[in-house]
């Protein structure tokens, strides 16, 4: 095989290797090869979505997901985000994941919440940072791998004499 | 007779040379009165190694020494920045795009905190002044547009404008291209693709929900800390406890709601954090210290043993009343490099429940002061009264007296008038 | 901040077998941000922030998130649990530097 950029094929495996490791212990705090699993990494939107969905299809969820944001933020700071999907929760039926996603953000991927069927109902609530003015989207992950999504924008007030 | 004519006679003399004054005396560098604050609350200015002068203030905040200005100081006696005519300078018009940029520019108005132009990039606009979207087709010469801006004074003499060319904010290059822009603006106006862009249709705040539901304002669970204090021995031997009875709830109920009020030990208009500051070191020898965190937490503690009662302050006698009309005055005192009084955003007549760009301004009438200390999420502090009133005049040039300045205390006995007979609702939550 | 880890969890008064129930959380916790220098890059330090919320109800995990820097400070949770035995409801929250703070909720029918 070809060299490339110095590498041999084996040295840049190997430093994936080491780099995946790391990335999984959340010791990484800027974009590498990390696993879809890890949060916390700085990257761009798109980046971070290949990254944790791959190229699974992400559908629009209508109104199964209702996702409460404020239109207007007063500040980045604390954003007000709650999440609740309609589903059965039962153990063939659940939902697994939400994701709270903000497009601009520095780092996209907020938060994933896990649910076991016993939580009852799909319903997440946190408070989150958002940059700036940005759409805001939960995607949800059910039981069988289906990904739903639904998605607002935030506009978000920086600044001025109130601080 | 003969005595009032002497008297007018001198005043033109007296203006002159108060306006000499202005350009060339220094501020009183604070209060005179001793302060208990923290360092960084105390309003103080040091001189840098260069010849230059910066302010001591809160982390974060700039440390621009705005000395230049007048402040709140009863000792300050220079007038406002003096109304000034000036002619627009001749030369060739300015740059529309250079204005655009300015109009926009945070780092000087930004002029859109007050007016709204086209533009999606524009947000947050707000609507204390009147929109300039289409201020083109009103045909004003550009001569008009230059005075309106270096000094709108010489047209509206009650403005709530800043005088931005007598203050030295913009220059008058700049001010040129300003008017330019202006005269770009001309409709019809563009279709609004978003009500929230405009001020006018802007949703407003909603808030940050239930204050004292500990789980959804930190400052209700920091202040059960403050529970802890309120019962540990200070320096002196003592604890609060020991004077003061039966946990602080049934001990403290009932007090805040009288204050601010005249304390006759101290002689002056004091909040409760005033009171705490000078209480405490001569009580349990706890320091409590203007714009400590004990101070703010203790306070907390002392105001939510009244939570739900009227606050009832005393407005009556002489002396209150004396004090009532000098916090009157500072409120609508005009200071700082904006020329701004507190009343120019927050009376109905000015700015209350206007946008001042994406800020909703409050309506003292309406009482300000009853949810204070109030939790701020966009700062992740509780913020007293006082470091409100700070922050409030730093953006718009005026630098900070000490927090628990006398001249603060008696602007919020007045603002605190508004809110008698109000239940008393802390620790508030706001952005 | 020595009130870190100051953990507080609400429920409602009134719980009845099979219910499902809402509870919110907060913990007191600065969520340190990624800080830049003048130059704008980014100062290499460790950042003290949550990464994971773990709820626990009669010893099993039903809900878990977990969060980043994107989260605010003094973070605010809610979820749901569905109450089906008296018991423990527990909050867990582990940071980056090893804190370890938690609350609890006696789940009690009436």
């Amino acid at each position: 095989m070809t060299e490339q950029h110095g590498f041999s094929r084996r040295s840049v495996l190997g430093t994936l290797g080491v780099l995946g490791a790391a990335a999984a212990t959340g010791a990484l705090a800027r974009p590498g090869r990390a696993t879809a699993q890890t949060l916390g990494m700085q990257e761009t939107l798109d980046a971070g979505l290949k990254r944790v969905f791959g190229g699974r299809p992400i559908k629009d969820a209508g109104g199964l997901v209702k996702l409460d944001v404020p239109l207007i933020a007063e500040n980045g700071a604390v954003v007000p985000v709650s999440v609740e999907v309609n589903s059965p929760m039962t153990p063939s039926n659940y939902v697994k994941h939400i994701y709270i996603v903000a497009d601009k953000n520095r780092i996209p991927i907020v938060t994933r919440v896990a649910f076991a069927p016993e939580a009852g109902q799909a319903y997440m609530g946190a408070n989150i940072r958002l940059g700036e003015t940005t759409d805001v989207r939960a995607i949800v992950e059910q039981s069988d791998g289906t990904l739903l999504q639904a998605k607002r924008e935030v506009k978000v007030t920086v600044g001025g004499c109130g601080g | 007779m003969r005595r009032a004519a002497t008297g007018l006679r001198w005043l033109p003399a007296l203006l002159i040379v108060a306006g000499c004054a202005v350009t060339g005396s220094a501020a009183p560098e604070t209060s005179s009165a001793p302060t208990r604050a923290i360092p960084e609350a105390r309003g103080e200015i040091r001189p840098l190694p260069d010849g230059t002068r910066e302010a001591l203030r809160y982390a974060g905040w700039p440390k621009t020494d705005f000395g230049r200005f007048r402040t709140y100081a009863y000792g300050d006696s220079r007038p406002e920045i003096p109304v000034q005519r000036e002619a627009m300078p001749a030369g060739g018009p300015g740059d529309p795009k250079q204005g655009r940029a300015l109009f926009t520019s945070r780092a000087k108005g930004p002029c859109t905190g007050c007016h709204l132009i086209p533009g999606d990039d524009v947000w947050p606009a707000g609507n204390v002044g009147p929109d300039l979207s289409t201020i083109a087709d009103r045909r004003l010469t550009n001569e008009y547009l230059y005075q309106q801006i270096y000094d709108a004074r010489v047209v509206f003499p009650q403005t709530a404008m800043p005088p931005w060319g007598a203050s030295g904010a913009f220059t008058p290059e700049e001010i040129v291209h300003l008017v330019a822009f202006l005269q770009t603006l001309s409709g019809p106006r563009p279709p609004e693709k978003d009500p929230d862009r405009d001020p006018e249709t802007r949703t407003k705040p909603v808030g940050f929900g239930d204050n004292l539901d500990p789980t959804n304002n930190p400052a209700v669970l920091l202040v059960e800390g403050a529970e802890a204090q309120w019962k540990a021995r200070g320096p002196a031997g003592k604890a609060c406890a020991d004077c003061h009875a039966g946990g602080a709830d049934a001990a403290m109920k009932g007090v805040a709601v009288r204050y601010p009020r005249i304390v006759p030990r101290y002689g002056r208009v004091m909040s409760i954090e005033d009171f705490l500051s000078a209480h405490g070191p001569e009580t349990t020898g706890t320091p409590l210290a203007m714009e400590s965190e004990a101070n703010l937490n203790l306070t907390m503690l002392v105001k939510m043993a009244s939570n739900g009662m009227p606050v009832a302050i005393d407005t009556e006698s002489p002396e209150t009343r004396a004090a009532l009309a000098r916090g009157r005055a500072g409120f609508y005192r005009r200071v700082g490099e904006r020329n701004h009084a507190c009343a120019d955003c927050h009376t109905p007549e000015k700015g209350a429940g206007k946008f001042l760009g994406g800020r909703f301004l409050g309506d003292v009438t309406s009482g300000l002061t009853r949810h204070f200390p109030t939790w701020r999420t966009s700062q992740n502090q509780v913020w007293d009264m006082r470091k409100r009133m700070q922050w409030c005049m730093t953006p718009l040039g005026m630098n900070m007296l000490p927090a628990d300045a006398v001249e603060y205390a008696e602007i919020e006995l007045y603002l605190t008038s508004f809110d008698a007979g109000k239940p008393m609702n802390v620790p508030g939550i706001r952005h | 901040m020595s009130d870190i880890g100051k953990v507080r969890v609400r429920i409602p008064s009134s719980i009845k077998a099979g219910d499902v129930v809402r509870v919110r959380t907060l913990v007191i916790h600065p969520m340190e941000r990624i800080e830049r220098d003048a130059q704008g890059k980014i100062i290499d330090k460790k950042y003290n922030y949550i990464t994971k919320v773990t709820v626990t109800y009669l010893g099993k995990t039903v809900v878990s998130f977990d969060t980043t820097q994107s989260v605010s400070e003094n973070p605010f949770f809610s979820f749901a649990f569905k109450a089906t035995d008296p018991g423990q409801l527990k909050v867990a929250f582990t940071d980056t530097v090893g804190g370890k703070y938690e609350g609890t909720a006696d789940i009690k029918f009436s």
